[in-house]
């Protein structure tokens, strides 16, 4: 054993750091000057990332032994005790790393991007309040920590959202973005409790193991509590139905798209199920409920990706899509895999967005991609680094993207054939629409204005920096998990293991090793690049070739494509089914309480006592009459009840 | 102590019965009956004005009065009540001895207190 | 506890006479002198327990902390006072003495032993804060909100009173140790009528002043008509202290009859959370909707009292205290807007992040508060109840205050909305508010309080 007492300072420091930046740029952001800012709030986030990697260097030099560093008590009610402490293991560590490391980068490129905005300060003290909620999210050592970081990243992605608050399209979003994830997080509050009910605990060292013993494999309660913790997810991470959040909160500023609505807050649903891993797979059921709505969630987003023409509303479909097929993974018990593919997704989903913000940032705000075009030749690194994300996303080798997508890919074909092939067509759109982007932004001749072509520019240094390093992690972030058949020693899923011994106990069928065969590997793998490679081909006939260019705003499509284009109207269909009958009822019972009740009621009880009234109605106003009498009513009630023994 | 069965509290039931029957019979007569009996001799100018002995009547009986006879009338009716605990003080002067002395030096202290108040702030200024 | 009674008394009429002399500007720091005092004098008692007066009073570490918090919450909102009378003959020695009185009666709720306290220190709060209703004597609508709010009082303590007289009827005692007493040996032999009337009618005479549904009709108009300087007042220590009391007589006396009282608390409180939370989405004024979110709050407060156990003496202790905090900073914002900006709708706060951050910022920290979300005291408040009620088996209850507390995100939100999302589109409102130095300390004194209370409840909650 490694003595761990002298890591309980560097633990507590990682959160912490950035909180302090916060306090600095919120309290003073009208004080400092622009440039300490920005140095600031990144240097916050880089020192994080510093204590990460010393951290994470010295679990490796100690054996992989995880540990809990506790701070102080923090509620006591009765038994119940929960302290406010970190766990440090395997999967905190990577979420750490992946937080801090890309949150960095996030922070340097924000300097360059956010720097004419008048909101400077606080746009980086929300990005520093954003780290330490999310950093408490995955170091909590409990599930009510996690639940604080919880609803801290849902407050500042809201916040962040809204950050142009002079639009009220924008604030919609927000609120809308708010209102998806308190839905979720009543469910995750209800799990909670659940937890605590039945296994009188939340500390995650203890609730596992108890539950392991306590609940039989598919028990009513443990498939109750996980489908509860799983709606948490299904707000966080934008999963159907609660999905709709997540295209329109690409109002925030791109940067804030970038490390909140792709790399970090999004996965925090896969966080908790990987955390809560005991819990689902001793329930099957719920598995098998994660991995529909995953697909069915990839399938969804990744056709309404195809159809989108503004730059970051495909990538918010992609992002949709992409987390479902973490999900996807979850729901065969790929734990490792969906992480992995979290990971990979982090580096060239960010870099995606960065990319596109360079572009935005160039086309002086211009986000339709119908308006873009040949852009190549203006912004050599941009269009390099996007580049090369696409084709990581796209899932052709040997990028990153591709090792992560396969490796839940193969386990889906073991769980289900059919999944699988669905999964691939899901791909194949995924690998179309991208290319689509990429070939509209980047590629055939500009569609924009004079003027706009006029500005056309690369980014400074302190975005592309950030672009070629995401880009470099894109490239080579397969190694990884680099699978057997290819050479590799798949270090993740070794690495992650111990994290699953509990579940491998439980129910040690979910976990046996693969039984497919090299050459079914290969042909797995075959397939899905040759999928990956026929939607390339497929874009670059249509929008490369044909210079094809979709449909301006108000042009009349074919049905099937109107339905896609309009996102399948499930945002009407919301507004109708939840939004105004809840309206109309609301207007209804105003009616009620305050038009029927007081003027028909009292006006009643005016008229019955019409000969009374001469005399009382100096003294009394047509409502305090009711309210009396609604008090004497409640008088005679309650009497009746507490006294039903002796009248009855 | 006595247990009570409820058949004991039927007298109270038989009153408040007769209480509100009379309530409701008298308003029931008073609006429906005499009025059908009646006919016209219940409304009419005259029975629905006033009555003011005769002398024709003048003006709102509601007329604003000043505010000082309300403060006048008010420290009347406080002052006269706190001085009535000084007659059981009285009569039991000797029992209670010097700590009665005491207590009621305080009770006189924290009224005059009041009475000072209020002189201070002219309350008793007529004008 | 007794000294600091007595003394409060003799420091509200002393202040008085400070009204005589001709400078007023040691009158605000003197009364927050006074009440400094008393509070030190009420920690004194501190781990002690005694008796005053033959039984008439009796102290205790529940009954220090709320008496602190009480006397603390008064101090909090004397200094809103310093710019709110413009007027200069404005009767400002008699409010702050109204104010001591009150906060004596305050006490006497939250120490009595005798019955006959609890309603002494009921009439004394509740007849200062009717004067105080009715004190903007220029606006009707503050005439309204105190003949509405006597008139109604008057019947409910009429309730009250005759529910005292049923209850000595049926044992012969006025003590809560005696009541207890009896319902221990006594009542054992076969349930009394009497008692059970008596004990219903002094619930709802209690309730009435927490405005508990359906007695709550007063409160919207009452707070709505009362000078914003009094509402907070109302607002927080008369909800304290009437916790106090009601939590003290049932806990103290009528354990023993639990299934009699606890189908009247928690219908009354499910339909208070039902009441206050749906009919405060509508509202459109701030003030209108702190006083449904009061009325709310108070269905919350009476889960715990429903859910009698070893931890509801502090959860209740801990809402109030997060309740008062956030409260009181939603009014000090409120009055320094209305003063401003003239108007208490929620338009009225359009664009304040950008032009008064500081304002904006505690402001938001309060809703949070109030509506539950972590990080700060309400969460914690909440938190501790729902444990209370879960623990307790009152799971029907932990599901109506759970959705409640969902629908109060919503109206609590609207305000930090217009604070932050929306801007002012009038330039003449766009004005920057200048924040006396009395209200940015208060400010910054609840709002801190608040998150600490969010950070760290064990701070609190260790003691009880």
């Amino acid at each position: 054993m490694v003595d761990l007492s002298q890591y309980t300072l560097t633990c507590a420091l990682i959160p912490f750091i950035p909180l302090i930046g916060f306090l600095i740029n919120g309290i003073g952001f009208r004080h400092i000057p622009k440039g300490l800012v920005g140095l600031t709030g990144s240097a916050a986030s880089i020192l994080s990332f510093g204590l990460s990697l010393y951290l994470f260097n010295a679990f490796l030099a100690g054996g992989n032994q995880s540990f809990t560093v506790y701070l102080f008590d923090w509620i006591t009610v009765g038994d119940l005790r929960i302290s406010f402490s970190f766990l440090i293991d395997q999967l905190s560590l990577l979420m750490l790393l992946i937080i801090t490391g890309v949150g960095s980068l996030i922070h340097i490129y924000s300097i360059g991007y956010m720097k004419h905005d008048a909101g400077y300060g606080k746009f980086f003290a929300f990005l520093n309040l954003f780290l330490f909620s999310m950093l408490l999210l995955v170091m909590g050592s409990n599930y009510p920590i996690m639940f604080i970081g919880w609803e801290g990243v849902g407050l500042c992605s809201y916040l962040l959202i809204g950050f142009w608050n002079k639009n009220t399209n924008y604030n919609n979003a927000a609120r809308k973005a708010f209102i998806m994830n308190r839905i979720g997080d009543l469910g995750f509050l209800l799990g909670i409790f659940l937890i605590f009910y039945t296994l009188g605990s939340v500390e995650f060292t203890e609730v596992m193991p108890k539950a392991a013993t306590v609940f039989g494999v598919d028990d009513g309660t443990v498939i109750a509590i996980t489908l509860l913790l799983f709606v948490g997810a299904m707000g966080k991470s934008a999963q159907i139905p609660l999905y709709t959040w997540l295209p329109d909160a690409m109002a925030g500023p791109t940067p804030v798209s970038a490390l909140i609505h792709a790399a970090t807050m999004v996965t925090a649903g896969i966080y908790m199920v990987i955390r809560s891993n005991v819990l689902y797979t001793l329930a099957p059921t719920t598995l098998g409920v994660v991995a529909v709505i995953g697909l069915a969630t990839a399938l969804l987003a990744a056709t309404i990706g195809i159809f989108q023409n503004d730059i970051k509303k495909v990538l918010a479909y992609s992002t949709v899509s992409q987390l479902g097929y973490m999900f996807l993974g979850l729901g065969v018990a790929a734990y490792s895999s969906a992480m992995f593919h979290v990971i990979t997704h982090a580096f060239f989903k960010a870099l995606l967005f960065l990319g596109a913000g360079s572009v935005i940032h160039a086309m002086s705000d211009e986000q339709d991609i119908r308006r873009m075009g040949g852009l190549r030749r203006h912004l050599p690194v941009t269009f390099a680094t996007f580049l090369v994300a696409t084709i990581a996303i796209a899932g052709i080798p040997p990028f990153s993207g591709f090792f992560s997508k396969d490796e839940i890919l193969m386990h889906v074909y073991e769980h289900s054939p059919v999944m699988w092939v669905l999964a691939v067509i899901g791909s194949m759109m995924t690998s179309f629409y991208m290319f689509r982007l990429l070939f509209l932004t980047f590629a055939g001749t500009f569609r924009g204005t004079h003027e706009q072509e006029h500005h056309l520019h690369e980014s400074p240094a302190s975005m592309t920096i950030p672009l070629l390093v995401l880009a470099i992690l894109s490239a080579a972030g397969g190694v990884l998990g680099l699978p057997e058949v290819l050479g590799g020693g798949n270090w993740l899923a070794k690495f992650m293991s111990p994290l699953f011994d509990l579940s491998r106990q439980v129910r040690p069928e979910s976990f046996t090793q693969t039984h497919l065969s090299h050459s079914q590997e290969y042909i797995l793998m075959g397939v899905s690049v040759a999928a990956a490679l026929l939607a390339l081909g497929a874009a670059a006939v249509l929008y490369v070739s044909r210079k094809a260019v979709p449909a301006p705003e108000g042009t009349r499509l074919p049905a099937l494509q109107n339905l896609i284009y309009n996102k399948y109207y499930v945002d009407e269909f919301y507004n109708n089914i939840i939004v105004k009958p809840l309206l109309a009822l609301g207007d209804f019972l105003y009616g009620v309480f305050e038009f029927l009740v007081i003027d028909l009621i009292v006006n009643g009880v005016g008229k019955a006592t019409n000969g009374l009234s001469g005399v009382f109605r100096r003294f009394q106003t047509g409502n305090i009459g009711f309210y009396i009498i609604s008090m004497v009513v409640g008088i005679i009630v309650i009497l009746l009840i507490n006294l039903r023994g002796f009248i009855l | 102590m006595q247990q009570y069965l409820p058949s004991d509290y039927l007298p109270i039931i038989v009153q408040l019965v007769l209480a509100l029957g009379f309530v409701a019979t008298t308003m029931l007569a008073t609006n429906y009956i005499i009025p059908k009996i009646f006919r016209n001799r219940v409304h009419g100018k005259v029975k629905d004005d006033t009555w003011e002995c005769g002398i024709e009547p003048q003006g709102d009986a509601r007329t604003p009065i000043s505010i000082k006879y309300f403060l006048t009338a008010i420290l009347f009716v406080l002052f006269d009540v706190e001085i009535i605990f000084l007659y059981p003080w009285a009569v039991n002067f000797r029992s209670l001895g010097w700590l009665g002395f005491a207590e009621m030096i305080v009770f006189m202290t924290l009224l005059m207190a009041g009475f000072f108040y209020v002189i201070r702030k002219g309350v008793l200024n007529w004008d | 506890m007794f000294y600091s009674v007595v003394l409060l008394s003799i420091f509200g009429i002393l202040n008085l006479f400070l009204g005589f002399l001709k400078s007023r500007a040691w009158l605000l720091p003197v009364t927050l002198l006074f009440l400094a005092t008393a509070l030190v004098v009420t920690l004194t008692d501190w781990n002690k327990s005694l008796f005053f007066w033959n039984y008439m009073m009796s102290t205790d570490n529940v009954s220090v902390a709320f008496a602190t918090i009480i006397i603390v919450s008064a101090m909090l909102i004397l200094p809103l006072s310093r710019f709110y009378f413009p007027n200069a003959a404005a009767p400002v020695p008699e409010y702050y003495a109204i104010l001591l009185f009150s906060v004596v009666g305050a006490i006497l709720m939250v120490t009595y032993e005798n019955i006959i306290m609890l309603f002494l220190g009921l009439e004394t709060l509740s007849i200062a804060m009717y004067i105080l209703a009715g004190s903007d004597k220029r606006n009707p609508r503050s005439h309204e909100a105190a003949l509405k709010y006597f008139l109604m009082g008057a019947f409910a303590t009429g309730i009250l009173l005759f529910g005292v007289a049923m209850l000595y009827g049926a044992t012969g005692t006025f003590n809560l140790s005696g009541l207890a007493q009896y319902v221990r040996t006594t009542l054992v032999n076969g349930a009394s009528p009497m008692l059970y009337l008596g004990l219903t009618l002094v619930l709802i005479g209690i309730l009435f002043k927490l405005s508990v549904a359906p007695f709550h009709f007063w409160t919207p108009d009452v707070y709505d008509g009362t000078p914003t300087l009094f509402t907070a007042f109302m607002a927080t220590v008369v909800k304290t202290a009437g916790f106090a009391a009601l939590y003290k007589i049932l806990s103290v006396s009528f354990t023993g009859i639990y299934s009699v009282w606890w189908i009247t608390l928690a219908a009354t409180s499910v339909l208070t959370l039902l009441i206050g939370n749906i009919t405060a989405v509508y509202q459109q004024s701030f003030k209108r909707m702190l006083a449904y979110s009061s009325i709310s709050h108070a269905g919350y407060l009476l889960i715990a009292v429903t859910a009698m156990g070893q931890t509801s003496q502090s959860s209740i202790l801990f809402y109030s205290l997060a309740y008062t905090l956030a409260t009181i900073t939603s009014f000090a914002v409120l009055i320094l807007v209305n003063e401003n900006r003239a108007g208490e709708s929620f338009s009225a706060f359009n664009g304040l992040a950008r032009h008064n951050p500081f304002l904006a910022f505690a402001l938001t920290v309060a809703m949070c508060s109030l509506a539950g979300i972590p990080l700060t005291g309400g969460f914690f408040g909440k938190f501790y109840i729902f444990i209370n009620a879960l623990e307790k088996g009152l799971l029907f209850l932990l599901v109506v205050a759970v959705l409640m507390s969902a629908v109060g995100i919503y109206y609590y939100f609207r305000v930090v909305i217009a604070m932050y999302m929306r801007g002012s589109d009038d330039n003449a409102v766009a004005d920057r508010i200048i924040v006396p130095k009395s209200y940015a300390a208060v400010l910054a004194i609840t709002t801190f309080l608040t998150i600490l209370l969010g950070v760290a409840p064990d701070l609190l909650v260790r003691y009880f």
